[in-house]
């Protein structure tokens, strides 16, 4: 008798991770929607069903009458090995369909070191691999989200990108495989269609050329019927924005498990080394009244006892105390506690502190990003020392006794002194937690202090920096480490060299990394992003046999006028600013917020796009 | 006020952990707008009990849970507002208010009944074969699995009663088990320790408690949702 998935579940770690049939899961029966769409998320459910975009396009999609989405994770090891020896296709969520059963199959990009991930779920779901593998009847593989504003490294699996916001995008092209289906269209030609789509970007209809020295010389468009550049996709008005308030409740505790209110996106700040803050340009607000009508209509569909507000900077969100003031009020009666993540030091109001406690507590978190102003100033973290200070001081006489500072090494012109920054900070911050009395303060101070490694990342004015050579990354590392040795209530975190340095190959690599990708999949890397499985060695040895040198992508600094992998792709942020940034941070000049006047990034051309430059 | 509820935890929530589905009951609460209880403190949950944990990859038909609501709930309108908002696998089949003296649910265990659903094969017959002769049997030391780490516990006290019968589609096992000063029994336990006297490999199978057990002073067991209250 076959094995049936029901007894694998019986074997399995966590099994729930695989039952789907949460509250708010969809339940529209596969087999009589027109065109079917797989959302699968290269990591596992946990991380999955934390993701916000899930939410939104899994809705989207949801809400067409011709359509079906359900959803696909990451199988655990255990999982992964018990559907290999039993040769069962990876299957969505819902309906347990295979994944080659259906008709796109579409991947969110959050992390580079999620791609062998997708190799291994297409491979898992009974999909080729590689995209010119694929039959007339496989689905179209599709990718989208931060990291497919670089998808070269890639290309040789994946069909169509989606790039920019993906609200109205995913719907269209969804459409357009619907009608290219009924239509009888061939394969090649539904991928032609899709290129008629704003933002949509069909990799294997590009052809790429080299210079001696190996950078890129070209990527053209193999016919004129091609676009030449994609332009990505701007969710302009956010109020009308589709609202996910009714996301699939999850049974296990999954890494945010509360209600994630998007306040706005984008960022005015222009933090250098911030890829977010550059691809989700411009700043887009939701207004308080649709906030508020969204906040309760989500506690109402989900039950959630928690809410968090989601943004790159959610302090500079013009009416973040009203905002605050009006949850908070309509929250209380429900027992639904509103915390406020990611805020910037500079602007963290005591009202809104004093707002948050009322109903409960956690840890502040903070990003530095680097141990001395000037460091910061190359960065663009308008934040001073003064700031942190301040605010600490007014968080820790209002009750909170945990704080996360978060930092990076290996910035751009980085020196020992800016690393001892570092620790220098740590040490203050307990000096503002000592300066409360004794009676004022709560007990057990905590100062958790990550660093992550510098990876240059395509779109921002770091793009042409070298990363940090391993060993280098490796002493400043223990550098920090020994001078947090003395500091009692401080500890010091800090990335993997080796992760990191993959990282910045996939992140600013050009599409003959694909090779590369497929061997160390070969290889049997899978999970990287998880460090008790990426295997260094092995991802060495792919590089090798592809005879592709690492140094090359990830430590080596580019000239200005090098052809970019990235560069058909129109984030509509200029090049010209990227390069007048990154000369302004080797000064260690600063740039204005953008709120305080156009800093012309690119995006003052685009008509009645950016609420800021008008 | 409290409220006694008689509940579902169907097969898609079998794999769902204890504190899982209870923050799963108290979110349907939540989502409910029915009147209940929360504790004080910074951080208020549903004051929710259930009267006894169903382990790992078993199918509840009647567990029960208890909760404090405000005065004036009807039975009916708290099964109704729970199961428009509860995921299909997880409804309330009845509803009883008890007052604040009655026992607290946990404090009135006294057993549980399990179905055992064997489907049919080999491994299934010669589990079916053993069946009357470990039941004949006055002890059987098996391994339990607690948090202490592996301790051997004779299980045998536990089963009050147990039989099986031949279906269409294999055999189904009832059993009825008692809890003891060392705790209850889980039934997979049984059922691997039956496996493991038939010398077979463990038949595909699902479990399923029936029914939660409670044992009125000199009476006899009975479900606990029935429990008369003086």
């Amino acid at each position: 008798m076959p094995v049936t998935i029901d007894q694998l579940l019986e074997r399995v770690e966590k099994p729930s991770r695989y039952t789907g049939g949460e509250m708010n899961a969809t339940v529209k029966p596969i087999n009589e929607a027109e065109v079917s769409f797989a959302f699968c998320f290269p990591d596992t459910y946990e991380v999955a069903m934390s993701n916000l975009a899930i939410k939104i396009l899994y809705g989207i999609i949801n809400d067409l009458p011709y359509a079906v989405c359900e959803r696909c994770c990451m199988p655990w090891v255990d999982m992964r090995k018990e559907l290999m020896d039993h040769q069962i296709p990876l299957f969505s969520l819902e309906s347990r369909t295979p994944l080659k059963d259906f008709d796109i199959v579409g991947f969110t990009l959050q992390y580079e070191m999620s791609y062998t991930n997708i190799l291994d779920m297409l491979h898992l779901g009974g999909i080729p691999v590689k995209s010119a593998q694929r039959s007339e009847s496989d689905p179209i593989v599709c990718v989208g989200g931060p990291c497919a504003f670089n998808p070269e490294p890639l290309t040789a699996f994946v069909d169509a990108v989606m790039i920019g916001d993906g609200e109205e995008q995913i719907v269209e092209l969804t459409n357009a495989v619907r009608e290219g289906r009924k239509q009888g269209l061939s394969r090649m030609d539904i991928l032609r269609s899709l290129t008629k789509i704003e933002g949509v970007y069909v990799p294997c209809l590009y052809q790429d050329a080299y210079n001696e020295d190996g950078t890129l010389k070209s990527l053209t468009p193999v016919d004129d019927t091609v676009p030449a550049v994609i332009n990505k996709r701007i969710q302009v008005n956010m109020d009308e924005a589709y609202c996910p308030t009714h996301p699939p409740v999850p049974y296990q505790q999954v890494v945010f498990d509360r209600i994630m209110l998007e306040i706005m996106r984008g960022c005015t700040r222009g933090c250098r080394f911030c890829q977010a803050g550059m691809l989700y340009r411009p700043v887009r607000e939701r207004s308080v009244d649709k906030l508020c009508e969204m906040a309760c209509e989500s506690v109402c569909n989900t039950g959630y006892e928690e809410i968090s507000l989601s943004s790159l900077s959610s302090s500079d969100y013009s009416h973040i105390t009203e905002l605050a003031t009006r949850l908070t009020a309509e929250l209380k009666d429900k027992r639904v506690s509103l915390s406020l993540p990611s805020l910037r030091v500079d602007k963290f109001v005591q009202d809104t502190l004093t707002q948050t406690q009322q109903v409960k507590k956690s840890s502040l978190t903070f990003a530095p990003e680097a141990g001395t102003q000037r460091l910061r100033d190359v960065i663009n973290k308008g934040v001073t020392e003064e700031n942190l200070m301040e605010t600490l001081g007014n968080a820790f006489s209002n009750g909170w006794s945990a704080v996360k500072l978060y930092f990076m090494t290996g910035l751009p012109t980085e020196t020992d002194e800016d690393l001892a920054g570092i620790a220098d900070l740590a040490k203050k911050s307990a000096g503002a937690y000592y300066a409360v009395p004794k009676g004022q303060r709560v007990k057990g101070l905590r100062i958790t202090c990550s660093a992550s490694v510098f990876v240059p990342k395509p779109f921002t004015p770091f793009q042409w920096c070298a990363q940090d050579r391993p060993e280098e990354v490796e002493r400043k590392q223990q550098m920090v480490r020994e001078l947090f040795r003395p500091l009692k209530s401080a500890r010091f975190n800090y990335h993997d060299s080796a992760v990191s340095r993959i990282e910045a190959c996939f992140a600013v690599g050009d599409r003959r990394l694909s090779d590369v990708l497929y061997r160390a999949w070969e290889l049997g890397c899978v999970l990287d992003g998880w460090n008790e499985y990426f295997r260094y060695d092995l991802w060495l040895k792919a590089f090798e046999d592809c005879g592709l040198d690492i140094d090359f992508y990830a430590h080596r600094v580019r000239a200005k006028d090098e052809v970019l992998p990235w560069d058909h792709i129109n984030a509509y942020i200029d090049k010209s600013f990227l390069w007048r940034e990154y000369e302004k941070a080797m000064r260690a000049e600063t740039t204005r917020d953008c709120r305080e006047g156009c800093n012309g990034c690119g995006l003052q051309k685009v008509k009645g796009v950016c609420s800021v430059c008008g | 006020m409290r409220m006694m509820a008689v509940f579902q935890k169907g097969e898609t929530l079998r794999y769902i952990g204890h504190l899982d589905l209870m923050r799963t009951v108290q979110r349907c609460l939540r989502r409910s707008n029915l009147p209940v209880k929360y504790s004080n403190g910074f951080n208020p949950h549903i004051r929710l009990s259930f009267a006894a944990p169903l382990s790992v990859g078993v199918v509840g038909q009647r567990e029960l849970m208890e909760v404090p609501v405000e005065d004036g709930v009807t039975e009916q309108e708290f099964v109704e507002a729970f199961n428009k908002v509860s995921p299909e696998c997880l409804k309330i089949v009845k509803a009883r208010s008890i007052s604040d003296d009655f026992p607290t649910l946990m404090s009135l265990v006294a057993g549980s009944r399990y179905t055992i659903r064997v489907f049919g094969s080999p491994e299934a017959d010669a589990a079916a074969d053993a069946f009357e002769r470990f039941m004949a049997l006055d002890s059987y030391v098996a391994t339990r699995r607690t948090k202490s780490g592996e301790n051997p516990c004779d299980i045998r006290p536990f089963i009050k009663e147990g039989s099986i019968q031949k279906t269409d589609e294999g055999y189904e096992i009832k059993l009825e088990s008692i809890t003891l000063d060392n705790g209850a029994l889980k039934p997979s336990l049984w059922f691997e320790s039956l496996c493991a006297f038939a010398y077979c490999e463990k038949p595909q199978h699902i479990i399923y408690r029936d029914a939660i057990l409670a044992q009125p002073k000199d009476g006899p067991l009975m479900p606990m949702e029935e429990y008369p209250h003086v």
